[in-house]
């Protein structure tokens, strides 16, 4: 059973004579900001907790009877924050954080843990600890906290793919958008490139100058996508925490990330202005005329 | 074209993202026909080992609603079954037989005795068995002492497909009463999950809210009300399909436009001619319109079968999220997102032809054929 129990095991009784020792005497737990907000509850608060929601639910009923042995009248003693934890986003728990041993009293559970979790000293060997642990070990396993990260991190490998897969199709449908745009801007100028292939300019001189404008283009409009880009990340990280309840970042704007989207964007575009431009000089000048 | 194509084409992926988990995930609970289903309080079906006590007193109850029909009480469990020197384990569900919604028989016959177990095909594979064979099971696992809390050998009966099956998930089907033998004291008169069908023509929700009444250890869930709290864990992808959706459109409508723009600048002398033989300025609007519609159109068409090509791709890579029921599709192709997909790729056909139309239609006549004259 984890450490935490969920909202369903909860009651607050103001009117039923506590079945335990006087307020004096209560133990604390700490309740998270969205099980605060959604019970209505501060520190101070007493409450009663149990894992059995027949108990709850008859205690809550029309006989009023007082929980039973299971249940613990507790204080809130404080309401803390969630951590940046990306598997808890979307699952609408409520989480309590009670003392060990009122939580194994109240379940029943008796004296059994979940796991354990082991802090090591900074020139520890983990290898070798792990082995020493292991080798006596009876009914359970140690592992490093990395390895059990990795296996427990296959969700957010799913959606890495779908993001990067996502990333890669748009990056190929803007290149083609690209492409279409500069070519179709291009042959728009077709007679004003004629003419100065007409009056001596060589082929060189205007493919370098469209990949100069092009370039140029890609650039700005580098600067503005980082911008626009950096905006977006703000929003959907502001706009998702405020839904989610979380301090989780979903979006994380890097300096690798905008070198790779602006290396890109210039590739892209001189890439777009040179076959662009290829395309034009190829043809004969007078024909670009339309004659 | 290609341009238009590849915007069609995200936009229908996207159209099917928007509506296609929630229209599967809606499928595969109506499939069997059990309306509600009913999980330990606060939890959803199998998302904790929290079980429900009291099946008989639970059942007992239900029956006293004429609205109820049947009721399919499910246990879950972990077995373990020794192959060579090695154990193969896997999931179970102790199920009534007579009224289980949750696997379909390919081959063979339902767990009709207290010995009797079928499997699906990936834990037979594991097993390098086959329907007829002879299995020894063990459930229970207590890592402190590495017993088992009840052993039993069992005949491969059927082979079944589990509905809510994921994929490569070992898993298999007896009946209750023998599960929870095995599994000895603690699991007798429980169960995992109960579900529920309800009478033709009644209420669900009504018999929904009669239930969590009547039974406060439970919570009660609808196809509504599962379909609304997976739509709520998995809003992000609707969102993103409405964002990507719209960028789509977007791009694809600025695309129409500069393409019908450049058309009509190029042919700004013919326009110009038409209008001065006496051609309306609404029949000349009326032709370039039709032409970015035209355009849209036929990007839209090609943009259908690339569209369904990448839907296919990106649909494998969600499907390997972990414990996704098989049957769950993200992009679920239905007609009726590809017409709206095209439906909206006409719209914004109309809409990107529109200004270039009226400026084409506003150009002043001598000037423009004097201009054409001298070029």
């Amino acid at each position: 059973m984890l450490v935490f129990v969920l909202a369903s095991s909860l009651l607050l009784q103001g009117t039923s004579p506590p079945p335990q020792a006087p307020p004096g005497r209560l133990r604390t737990i700490a309740i998270d900001e969205a099980f605060a907000a959604r019970a209505n509850l501060k520190p101070g608060d007493t409450v009663t907790v149990s894992s059995r929601a027949d108990t709850v639910a008859s205690a809550r009923g029309a006989g009023g009877r007082a929980p039973g042995p299971d249940a613990e009248r507790v204080i809130i003693g404080a309401i803390v924050r969630r951590g940046a934890d990306p598997s808890e986003v979307a699952r609408g728990d409520l989480r309590v954080r009670m003392h060990l041993d009122q939580l194994q009293h109240v379940s029943g559970y008796g004296d059994r843990v979940d796991r354990f979790a082991i802090a090591t000293g900074p020139s520890t060997d983990i290898d070798g600890t792990i082995e020493r642990i292991n080798r006596p070990a009876f009914g359970f396993k140690a592992y490093r906290s990395r390895d059990i990260a990795v296996e427990t991190s296959r969700t957010f490998q799913v959606v890495s793919r779908f993001h990067r897969a996502i990333g890669v199709i748009t990056i190929v449908a803007s290149s083609v958008f690209l492409l279409c745009i500069m070519v179709l801007k291009v042959e728009e100028r077709r007679r004003d490139i004629a003419a100065l292939r007409l009056m001596g300019i060589s082929r060189s001189s205007v493919v370098r100058s469209i990949i100069i404008e092009s370039a140029l283009v890609a650039v700005l409009g580098s600067l503005l996508g980082v911008v626009l880009g950096w905006a977006a990340s703000l929003l959907v990280n502001s706009h998702y925490q405020a839904v989610y309840s979380t301090p989780l970042e979903f979006s994380i704007v890097t300096t690798p990330v905008v070198a790779f989207a602006v290396s890109l964007s210039l590739l892209l575009g001189i890439g777009a202005g040179l076959l662009a431009s290829l395309r034009l000089v190829r043809t004969p000048p007078l024909e670009l005329f339309g004659r | 074209m290609l341009g238009v194509a590849i915007a069609a084409a995200m936009l229908l992926d996207m159209v099917m993202l928007a509506t296609g988990m929630r229209e599967s995930f809606r499928r595969l609970l109506v499939s069997r026909g059990f309306e509600l289903r009913l999980a330990p309080k606060g939890t959803l079906p199998f998302d904790t080992d929290a079980t429900i006590p009291g099946v008989a007193a639970i059942t007992s109850i239900m029956r006293s609603n004429p609205d109820i029909r049947e009721i399919s009480p499910v246990l879950g469990a972990s077995i373990h079954i020794p192959v060579g020197n090695r154990d193969v384990s896997g999931s179970v569900l102790g199920v009534d037989p007579s009224v289980q919604g949750d696997y379909e028989l390919l081959s063979g016959r339902d767990p009709l005795s207290a010995d009797a177990i079928v499997v699906n095909d990936y834990l037979l594979q594991q097993l390098g068995a086959r329907v007829g064979d002879t299995l020894s099971v063990a459930t229970g696992y207590d890592p402190q002492t590495r017993t088992y809390s009840g052993r039993r050998t069992l005949v491969i009966t059927g082979r079944v497909r589990f509905i809510y099956g994921a994929n490569e998930q070992s898993s298999a089907a007896m009946r209750r009463e023998t599960l929870e033998a095995m599994r000895g004291g603690d699991m007798r008169d429980r169960a995992s999950l109960f579900m529920v069908r309800v009478r033709e023509g009644a209420d669900a929700e009504r018999v929904r809210d009669w239930i969590e009444t009547q039974i406060p250890n439970v919570t009660a869930i609808s196809i509504a009300t599962a379909i609304a709290q997976v739509d709520a864990r998995l809003s992000y992808f609707r969102q993103l399909a409405v964002i990507l959706g719209a960028v789509s459109l977007f791009v694809g409508f600025l695309l129409v436009t500069t393409l019908v723009t450049v058309s009509v600048n190029e042919r700004a002398g013919e326009i110009a001619v038409m209008r001065a033989i006496g051609v309306s300025k609404a029949h000349v609007v009326q032709q370039i319109v039709l032409e970015g519609v035209a355009i849209s159109f036929a990007g839209a068409v090609l943009g259908l079968g690339l569209g369904l090509v990448t839907a296919r791709y990106l649909n494998t890579i969600l499907s390997a999220f972990p414990g996704l029921p098989m049957a769950i599709d993200f992009f679920l192709f239905q007609p009726k997102a590809a017409w709206s997909a095209l439906a909206l790729l006409i719209v914004s056909g109309i809409g990107a032809g529109v200004y270039p139309a009226w400026r084409a239609a506003s150009l002043p006549i001598a000037e423009s054929l004097r201009r054409e004259a001298i070029a």
